[in-house]
């Protein structure tokens, strides 16, 4: 009885093991796959200066002075350029919600890790474009 | 004849400080006075964690001033920016919606059970029971999985504003609550027989921390702490909130009540209630979601009226997932910013606790009640 009951563990061992095999890692290959991110996912923010008027209540809505405005710089009728600072940003989601015009919203870009430390300020050129330079590492290029 | 005078034994103690590069002891320490290996004196102390949280709140508008809150303690996020949205609410007179009543509850109770998932997990650790420390993770996940649909963040969720709720239910967050307590139910009684029948945790946990009900009483203790003695004391069925839901939901206080102590509390019991407490709050969750009404999250007010607040005080109360959470808050007439805001965190008693709970017991034991009682740094240094 003892022997079967051993077998049996052993047999029960084996098909987990077998089912291990033959099943999908459950990490990811992580430059190259990225998991999945919803919808609302707070990531970094995109600014659409055609919708931008100017009012700054992002500026004010903003708990850690992450956002800088310049209103003199104007590329359509009544707009301003935005400078974020992701050095403070804390991605609460306030200036999203303070934005009554549709001009500012979250993405679901979450690594904007850089090597230096004034990239992470996001100047007009930055923050109104998806477009970044791909990274390029031990010669492979992703991202 | 005169042989060499005995030694004092309290002169041979040595200092030991627990924390706080120790592991276990992140933004904390407590200074040890060991003779041997029994502690005769415990000496905690805070500071290690203190970020000046209540004077950052002065400097905060009332819709940033919950981001605050909910950072110091990111594991029942949910239940910690409540209490200043709910000072914030009664100051303003902002009527919450029905929807968001519920849905406030709801995730509330998530959050506590993805709270004493972290929870058991880590004192699983601490004990040196590694394999508890990841499975429950693992359900944990399935947690964050749906605050992160709902929220768009997994630990900082913000969800709670003054009058409401900034986002609603979509049917995938739905979805993946559902997934995320299906899971966990299915899980919950495997999980609990491992921990509870294991002969170490038995050995390690039993007889240890043990106090009564009027000490823990006397000391300020709250939430499960008290109830492992036996005693119903909850905030939810105490003193109903009427911006929360539980109202509408038939449910009992969880209560532990040992056989070998009655009225007595000791870290095994301490384990048994906080399971307790996930099964309420798993039976709260079920009975809530198919009761969300329709109509709008957040009050068509609330923005006007949160911006400029009268002159009031109020008191914000939750009962968290380690006991009673409270904030004061003091406006001045026609405020943007809270004139003082002071918060009550749960576990500053627990963990003044120790120093009447610990002398007398072994230097390992020490580990053991530090985390049946489930102190978390931010809620002393605030």
């Amino acid at each position: 009885m003892g022997a079967l009951a051993t077998l049996g563990d052993m047999f029960r061992i084996l098909r987990h093991v077998f089912r291990q095999i033959f099943t999908r890692p459950f990490t990811y290959f992580y430059p190259f796959e990225d998991r999945y991110y919803p919808e609302r996912t707070r990531g970094r923010h995109i600014h659409i200066r055609e919708n931008c008027t100017g009012c700054g209540q992002c500026v004010r809505a903003c708990p850690t002075v992450a956002i800088r405005i310049d209103k003199s710089d104007r590329k359509y009728e009544k707009d301003a350029a935005l400078y974020f600072d992701y050095t403070r940003c804390i991605f609460c989601g306030l200036c999203v919600q303070a934005c009554r015009f549709n001009a500012l919203f979250h993405t679901k870009v979450v690594d904007i890790s850089e090597g230096e430390r004034e990239d992470l300020l996001y100047g007009p050129d930055k923050i109104t474009t998806l477009d970044r330079e791909p990274l390029e590492w031990r010669g492979r290029r992703f991202r | 004849m005169t042989g060499t005078p005995r030694p004092d034994i309290l002169d041979e103690t040595v200092e030991v400080w627990f924390g706080p590069q120790h592991v276990s002891a992140h933004g904390w320490a407590a200074k040890l006075t060991l003779v041997g290996d029994y502690i005769v004196e415990c000496d905690p102390h805070a500071g290690y964690f203190h970020r000046s949280a209540e004077k950052c709140l002065e400097f905060r508008t009332f819709r940033q001033g919950s981001l605050i809150l909910e950072r110091l303690c990111m594991l029942e996020a949910f239940l910690a920016e409540y209490p200043y949205v709910a000072a914030v609410e009664q100051i303003a007179g902002l009527e919450v919606p029905e929807r968001a009543r519920v849905m406030r509850t709801i995730m509330m109770e998530a959050s506590r059970i993805h709270s004493l998932q972290f929870w058991w997990g880590q004192f699983a650790a601490e004990l040196g029971l590694f394999t508890m420390l990841l499975w429950p993770w693992v359900d944990r996940e399935f947690f964050l999985d749906a605050f992160e649909e709902l929220t768009g963040s997994r630990h900082a969720v913000s969800y709670n504003t003054p009058g409401g709720v900034k986002y609603d239910f979509t049917e995938k967050s739905v979805r993946l609550l559902e997934r995320a307590i299906e899971r966990l139910e299915e899980h919950l009684p495997k999980f609990r027989d491992m921990v509870l029948r294991s002969p170490t945790f038995k050995m390690r946990t039993q007889g240890v921390g043990q106090f009564t009900a009027e000490q823990g009483i006397k000391w300020g203790l709250s939430g499960p702490n008290i109830k492992a003695c036996g005693i119903p004391m909850d905030l939810r069925k105490d003193d109903p909130d009427p911006n929360l839901a539980y109202d509408m939901v038939d449910w009992e206080v969880p209560v532990t009540e040992s056989m070998e102590h009655p009225g007595e509390s000791d870290a095994y019991d301490r384990m048994v209630q906080r399971f307790k407490e996930i099964e309420t709050s798993v039976d709260i969750i079920r009975q809530l979601l198919p009761q969300v009404p329709e109509g709008p999250i957040v009050d068509p007010k609330a923005r006007a009226k949160a911006n400029r607040l009268p002159e009031g005080e109020a008191y914000g109360r939750v009962e968290g997932t380690r006991g009673i959470t409270t904030l004061w808050l003091k406006t001045t007439e026609k405020a943007q910013t809270p004139y003082r805001a002071k918060i009550r965190g749960p576990c500053f008693a627990s963990y003044y606790a120790l120093k009447h709970l610990v002398p007398g017991s072994r230097f390992a034991d020490f580990i053991v009640m530090f985390g049946s009682l489930d102190p978390y740094p931010g809620w002393w240094d605030r």
